[in-house]
């Protein structure tokens, strides 16, 4: 090769070039790089999923007399990304009555997101998972979960039981939504 | 520096850099040196931009144009990163055919470069069978409409049938084609065009550090010439930047119709070849789609091997025969564009594609339903009060052609046309032909028997304006009306069964305000009110459990807008929340209750004063 021993002065001058040569492809990637994290970061600023946080309706007060929790699925429009769905399932609920109030309450495990069961032999909800344990007021007895279950707001509208579905942060000991 | 040596043990990444900027480039650094750094940038530009698209993007008949919809028109820079990849494959298209043009002009393309020659041409091919491909994957009108056409060229072939079927995955273009077509796109082709740039960086740098042997004034690569390829990635860059700011991004017809008859043109790149179909009809098609495609294809990768066979001749002749193909490249492309210019029909579709296009966008920003692209259009509020309409009234009321007949005919409901006809013959099949109402007796031009009042065109021109006045339209001939209300009070004693002030009751309706959305809003609440029709009415009443106030108000202004009659929202809200209280009051009630149902006209037709009735003189 013909470049013979390199001296200061080439040594100084390639390192400007080279620095030079980062600096305008910095540029020229931040051209892509810049949109491109606005774009994969969009769901940061703005929901990209939303159904109703209106109350939705469960059923008739009269199928939920009992204090034997009975499992509802409910129903909404939703929205996601680029859909708009029309009455689909978005969640179900535990409905019972409890101490004369009628609750409600998600199927959704705060541990880790399982679908709590009812064992209706040992009377308490119990999550499969990892073997969280409820007692029918929805605290915790044994197991992993780090909070009761989560109630959900229940109205009774006439003869029609009407519940807000929400869904809560998973794994924190305090309920909030998200 | 350790951690290098300790880079350069495990790896050899060091060492390949520095040989990578330390490569010896003959001459120096050159601007002329610079278009393949370019072509590598703007490949692996593409490629980034292309992920970054599948990440939002789902190829499926059904999700595709929504997905599409929403990722240019809803995710933050989602139309920036669309519009960068679309140009992009512009950018690398006119990049590959400078670089060819250089090749060939300075005789470069000869020994040791023929495979980068041939490597370019790839690339170029690739690139326009990229371009291809990502036009179809937004299934849109362009999309759907391109691929059809393409894929018919793809038929033509020998075994073509097979070929499509293959390439669409099925006998109709559909999900297939969308997974097979994106398959190819973000994966297959991406891959060769990267085999492709590296075989043009390799093979051109062996080439280079064998020239640079017998060259006096050499520089290494990171000396200088990196620098000046970045300089002019920059530009490249730039230039895409302002195009794709400057036109905001990319288009995006509406949905996919297999109905439409869209006329889809093919991108720039490939539209000489579109252009040389036309000379080449029927049976001689597939010369343009093949034989001359072919032609060239074998002539471009020939062109080095026979510069160097046939000495100064051959120069002369591969120089000319080059020049003459990108001559006529250009021209068939320049014809292309300027005679789609001065196609005025196709302009007016294209203008119309493009009103269509920014509807169903518009639409999509509520979600499109599962059903698929054309799905948006149910979003359109016209759709969902059709569709009520269609669900309550279509079982007894005619609308354009669809519908019973036991009910009167609502196509051009109330207009003057419409009017006059009623009076006519109110039991037409038109009219209350289907119903029980008989009360009213036809007005013929000619007395059929002692019954009937004969009146001419004339009078009842006058009388539908007078009529057309009570409706409260705004285009009202005030002399024509007052002549119809004379007719109207004495020669055919009309107010003997209808009242004109809104509230009294007579045998037939009270006709103040008749046909108006305020109207059409009651009549279908409640049609047995006193001032309607009363004990004799018919039509069942569609109370708040059947219809909300917001559908009553959009079914009421969808049915006054037949005539073609405006109806604001707020006109329309205020008539249903009126017909609603007013069906709920007490019939006995009269007086309270009728004065709040009484319609109320339009404010600005002039006639309302010279209306206001007094009653019974
Ligand atoms: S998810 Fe329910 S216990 Fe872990």
């Amino acid at each position: 090769m013909a470049q013979g021993e390199p001296r200061d002065e080439d040594e100084s001058r390639r390192k400007f070039m080279l620095a030079g040569a980062g600096v305008l492809g910095a540029c020229v990637a931040g051209i892509t790089a810049a949109p491109a994290l606005s774009m994969l970061t969009h769901p940061l600023r703005t929901p990209t999923t939303s159904g109703s946080d209106a109350f939705i309706p469960a059923g008739k007060l009269a199928q939920f007399e009992g204090t034997v929790p009975i499992k509802v699925d409910l129903y909404a429009d939703k929205v996601d990304a680029w859909n708009r769905v029309v009455q689909v399932k978005i969640g179900s609920a535990w409905v019972m009555q409890h101490e004369d109030k009628l609750v409600a309450m998600s199927t959704v495990c705060p541990h880790l997101g399982c679908a709590i069961d009812f064992d209706a032999e040992g009377g308490k909800f119990v999550c499969p998972c990892h073997d969280s344990y409820f007692s029918l007021d929805g605290a915790v007895e044994t197991g992993p979960s780090p909070r009761g279950m989560d109630a959900l707001e229940v109205q009774t509208q006439g003869e029609l039981v009407a519940i807000r579905y929400q869904r809560f942060r998973q794994g924190t000991e305090t309920k909030e939504p998200v | 520096m350790q951690w290098i040596d300790w880079l350069e043990e495990r790896t050899a990444l060091p060492g390949i850099w520095r040989r990578f900027v330390d490569h010896p480039v003959p001459g120096g650094p050159r601007m002329r040196n610079v278009l393949p750094a370019v072509l590598v940038y703007l490949v692996v530009q593409q490629m980034v931009l292309g992920v970054l698209l599948a990440a939002h993007y789902s190829p499926s008949a059904t999700d595709a144009w929504a997905s599409t919809a929403y990722l240019n028109d809803r995710l933050d820079s989602g139309w920036f990163i669309r519009g960068l990849h679309h140009y992009g494959t512009s950018a690398l298209i006119l990049t590959a055919i400078a670089y060819l043009v250089q090749l060939a002009v300075t005789r470069e393309y000869g020994k040791p470069r023929e495979l980068v020659w041939i490597s370019t041409l790839g690339l170029l091919l690739v690139t326009m069978v990229l371009g291809m491909t990502g036009n179809i994957l937004p299934w849109d009108e362009q999309g759907y409409w391109a691929a059809q056409v393409e894929l018919g060229i793809v038929e033509q072939t020998p075994g073509g049938e097979a070929l499509r079927a293959v390439v669409q995955g099925g006998a109709e273009a559909g999900n297939l084609t969308l997974t097979r077509i994106y398959a190819a796109h973000a994966f297959l082709l991406p891959l060769l065009a990267v085999a492709l740039v590296v075989g043009i960086v390799v093979l051109g740098r062996r080439a280079e550090a064998r020239e640079a042997e017998a060259s006096a004034k050499v520089q290494t690569f990171g000396a200088g010439q990196l620098l000046v390829d970045m300089l002019a990635m920059l530009l490249v860059a730039g230039a895409l930047v302002a195009t794709t700011v400057q036109t905001h991004g990319s288009e995006l017809y509406a949905p996919a119709d297999p109905t439409s008859g869209f006329q889809a043109r093919p991108e720039w790149y490939f539209l000489f070849l579109y252009k040389l179909r036309m000379f080449f009809e029927g049976p001689l098609e597939p010369v343009a789609t093949m034989v001359i495609p072919g032609a060239m294809g074998a002539f471009l990768v020939a062109a080095p091997f026979l510069d160097a066979m046939a000495g100064r001749v051959g120069r002369i002749g591969v120089l000319g025969g080059l020049g003459l193909l990108l001559a006529g490249v250009v021209a068939l492309t320049a014809v292309s564009i300027s005679s789609d210019a001065g196609n005025e029909s196709y302009q007016k579709a294209l203008a119309q594609a493009h009103k269509e296009a920014e509807r169903a966008r518009g639409f999509a920003s509520e979600g499109v339903l599962p059903e698929g692209g054309p799905a948006v259009f149910q979003n359109d509020p016209e759709y969902k009060v059709r569709a009520l309409y269609v669900e309550h009234c279509q079982n007894c009321h005619e609308l354009d052609g669809f519908g019973g007949e036991e009910a009167p005919a609502l196509t051009e409901y109330g207009n003057r046309e419409w009017l006059f006809a009623l009076v006519r013959d109110p039991n037409a099949k038109r009219f209350f032909g289907g119903t029980k109402h008989r009360d009213m007796d036809a007005y013929p031009e000619v007395a059929g028997n002692d019954e009937q009042t004969a009146i001419s065109d004339e009078q009842l021109h006058a009388l539908v304006e007078y009529l057309w006045q009570l409706q409260g339209e705004p285009d009202v001939d005030a002399t024509l009306a007052t002549q119809g209300k004379a007719l109207w009070d004495d020669e055919l004693d009309c107010n003997n069964c209808h009242e004109v002030d809104g509230k009294s009751e007579g045998s037939g309706p009270n006709l103040l305000g008749h046909g108006s959305v305020a109207w059409v809003a009651r009549v279908i609440r409640d049609s047995s009110k006193p001032e309607l029709f009363g004990q004799e009415a018919q039509m069942p009443k569609f109370g708040d459990d059947k219809l909300s106030d917001e559908q009553l108000a959009d079914l009421a202004a969808f049915i006054v807008r037949q005539r073609g009659a405006e109806v604001t929202a707020e006109a329309a809200a205020e008539a249903a929340a009126a017909a609603t209280k007013a069906a709920q009051a007490k019939d006995g009630a009269n007086d309270g209750a009728t004065e709040a149902k009484a319609p109320e006209p339009d404010d600005e037709a002039e006639p309302d004063d010279e209306a206001e009735p007094e009653p019974d003189e």
